[in-house]
């Protein structure tokens, strides 16, 4: 397949102007605000908001990558939140490393076992010293663990509500492994008092910035990949397996192979935005690892709108945004606006903020393509 | 013109590996143990066995000895069928007969306890393999209730159903080729449905659907064609329409038609089976099985009282 039909087959020239758009506000212009605007312009991006954004870049990419599972495949996961920990984790593993002997014990090991009062590093953490090192094993990390996991799953035919209630248990699972010291990975307190990456300082402005610009990128990366497997026949046959995944197998596919190959792609994407998440907010704990957290990432999906991929990266702007101002001015509020919040949708918008705005549109005789993966955008 | 369920011994043995092999078994067995075959486990045919059950005929699917019950009921009693490359064949037989569970047999939904179903040319017993390994042989199914993926275009779902390789990396990197493409928009033209090719298949009618499903069967490039209860719910002329497409499609395929309507049967004039309990009770042509005492008894007697 030639290349222009397959940027054709992604999105119409007015759907590529938006995503153009969207990439040059989010590349260009707020890291420009950033470095050059001086704090008392209107515009300007201070330090906190740019990682305040680049924070939930990372929660759009897990809302991205849980869609495709959810809204695409139909399987609703409620155990992301451990691929996002455990690319979290390979990263915090480097950046401990990278503290070196400015931790506060003066030693080379980090802190938390010289506090356990361990003499070595334990095996698993060879090699996270490099850092391409620890990246790749964000990636491989989650995605051979949901590989596994998935591989048997799907082969005792776990479906639907099975399924959810199995990655929740998963997720609780891991969590209090990594609540254990024993485990070596920091136990109660995680890894945590990064001082730099790649050799850059992490409290400098600019390596936020750099960082923001990284995690935007691997956003708009991400959005492109899932947007190519979902138009293509791979997407088709997703979706298919959805609506009745017996009936696609009377048709002769091996529906495990597919569910796999879109649970393990989603679990690599999670890992990265872990990965990404973790120099940007400087601490990864096994709270990451509530079953909590999994249910708030399906929110962002469902909110925003399933099974359209935009839908779940602005669901996860939205929501964690109105999250960001109430946990400041209304704190105690919080979390009966989340469950209001996801109330509402479920009743009114069932379809989310993108599939109310394509009704809103469609009434204004403006045409757009289906919701779920329509040829155009 | 009955097949009486043959008593034999039956000779096909287990293969340790996963290979499919054609070679006849080395140490045949006199018996095989009844009991559920191990999940997954592959069997080789029995040449000397097929060969005594096909008798010279040109068979392409030979179910053999299969029984099945569910707690206790014998929904398939040893039934033996065998069937003709080519052929149109009617199942009838009264509710609970087995007509259903024979269908999910022969492609992979239900195990059966005990027996064997062979396709001819295939070295492997179908029992064992999953439901996509034996729809990739060329076994389709149409089911009662018609299941098209009403979110896709009636071009999509013929796309989805296309004869064709079905790996992962495929489905990621492939495209539809020009020709594919085309026998596609020859499968509309067929069965009449190229005005609709853009709309969601869940906006078409009833009869369309119907057709649609039939449509993604025939993309499928069966070698034999297993179609449940084709007119439930169709108005005359659909029914008419479907009678001449089940006509026109046997001859290239064998075709397996699991009808309660007698005028449905006697219309595309076919060779008919009849099941009762799990056994075949009578095969012939329609006159014939309708001239037997037995199935009177059981069947037609009941129906034209």
């Amino acid at each position: 397949m030639s290349a222009l039909a397959v940027f054709r087959r992604m999105h119409s020239t007015r759907g590529w102007l938006v995503f153009g758009a969207c990439a040059l506000v989010a590349l260009v212009l707020i890291p420009l605000f950033h470095s050059a605007l001086p704090p008392t312009s209107p515009l300007a991006v201070s330090d906190r908001l740019i990682a305040l954004l680049g924070k939930f870049c990372c929660y759009a990419i897990t809302a991205v990558a849980l869609d495709l599972i959810w809204g695409f495949t139909g399987m609703l996961s409620l155990g992301h939140g451990v691929f996002f920990a455990l690319g979290g984790y390979a990263m915090g593993m480097y950046l401990m490393l990278g503290i070196g002997s400015q931790g506060v014990y003066r030693s080379n090991l980090p802190d938390f076992m010289v506090f356990l009062d361990w003499k070595e590093l334990p095996w698993f953490w060879h090699g996270f010293n490099r850092f391409f090192f620890a990246l790749f094993a964000a990636l491989w990390v989650p995605g051979l663990l949901a590989y596994v996991f998935g591989y048997f799953a799907f082969r005792s035919r776990i479906r639907g509500v099975y399924f959810s209630i199995i990655t929740q248990a998963l997720t609780y699972a891991l969590m209090l492994l990594f609540f254990r010291n024993d485990t070596g990975l920091g136990g109660n307190n995680g890894l945590t008092d990064f001082k730099q990456i790649y050799g850059w300082p992490l409290a400098l402005s600019q390596t936020k910035r750099m960082l923001y610009v990284l995690t935007a990128a691997s956003l708009l990366l991400t959005y492109l990949l899932c947007r190519y497997v979902v138009t293509g026949k791979m997407g088709r046959v997703l979706r298919a397996v959805r609506d009745a995944e017996s009936r696609v197998m009377f048709l002769g596919y091996d529906t495990r192979k597919y569910k796999l190959f879109a649970w393990t792609f989603s679990a690599v994407l999670c890992g990265l935005a872990g990965a990404l998440y973790v120099p940007q907010v400087g601490i990864i704990n096994p709270s990451e690892l509530q079953p909590s957290n999994s249910i708030e990432m399906a929110i962002w999906a469902a909110v925003g709108g399933r099974g359209t991929l935009v839908g779940a990266a602005l669901g996860a702007f939205v929501v964690n945004g109105a999250k960001s101002w109430f946990t400041v001015a209304l704190p105690e509020l919080w979390l009966y606006v989340l469950g209001a919040l996801f109330i509402l949708v479920t009743l009114f918008l069932p379809e989310g903020l993108v599939g109310a705005f394509n009704k809103l549109l469609e009434r204004r005789g403006v045409k757009v393509a289906v919701a779920a993966g329509g040829k155009s955008s | 013109m009955t097949v009486s369920a043959p008593t034999s011994a039956l000779s096909s043995q287990e293969v340790e590996d996963d290979r499919p092999t054609t070679e006849p078994p080395t140490v045949p067995l006199a018996r095989d143990t009844p009991g559920r075959p191990k999940s997954g486990r592959r069997r080789a045919v029995s040449q000397e066995r097929l060969a005594s059950l096909v008798q010279g005929r040109k068979a392409v699917l030979c179910v053999d000895n299969v029984s099945v019950s569910f707690d206790g009921f014998k929904a398939l009693n040893e039934l033996t069928l065998i069937l003709d490359a080519g052929e149109l064949r009617c199942i009838i037989g009264p509710n609970g007969a087995g007509k259903t569970t024979l269908m999910d047999c022969i492609t992979g939904k239900t195990r059966p306890d005990a027996g064997s179903v062979y396709l001819v040319g295939h070295g492997e017993d179908l029992i064992g393999l999953s439901e996509h390994e034996i729809a990739a042989l060329g076994i389709c199914r149409k089911f009662q209730r018609p299941t098209v993926f009403g979110g896709h275009s009636v071009f999509e779902n013929l796309e989805l159903a296309l004869a064709g390789n079905r790996s992962v990396w495929r489905a990621l990197f492939g495209g539809l080729s020009k020709a594919e493409a085309e026998v596609i928009d020859q499968t509309l033209e067929t069965i009449g449905l190229k005005e609709a090719r853009d709309r969601p298949a869940g906006q078409l009618s009833h009869g369309q659907k119907q057709w649609l499903e039939i449509g993604m069967l025939l993309a499928q490039k069966p070698r034999v064609l297993l179609v449940d209860e084709p007119i439930a719910g169709m108005t005359h002329a659909e029914t008419e329409r479907t009678a001449e497409l089940l006509v026109s499609l046997a001859g290239e395929r064998t075709v397996v038609v699991v009808e309660h309507d007698m005028e449905f049967v006697r219309n595309i004039a076919s060779r008919v089976t009849v099941l009762h309990e799990g056994r075949v009770l009578a095969e012939g042509s329609l006159d014939q099985v309708q001239a037997n005492s037995e199935v009177v008894e059981v069947y037609l007697g009941a129906g034209h009282a």
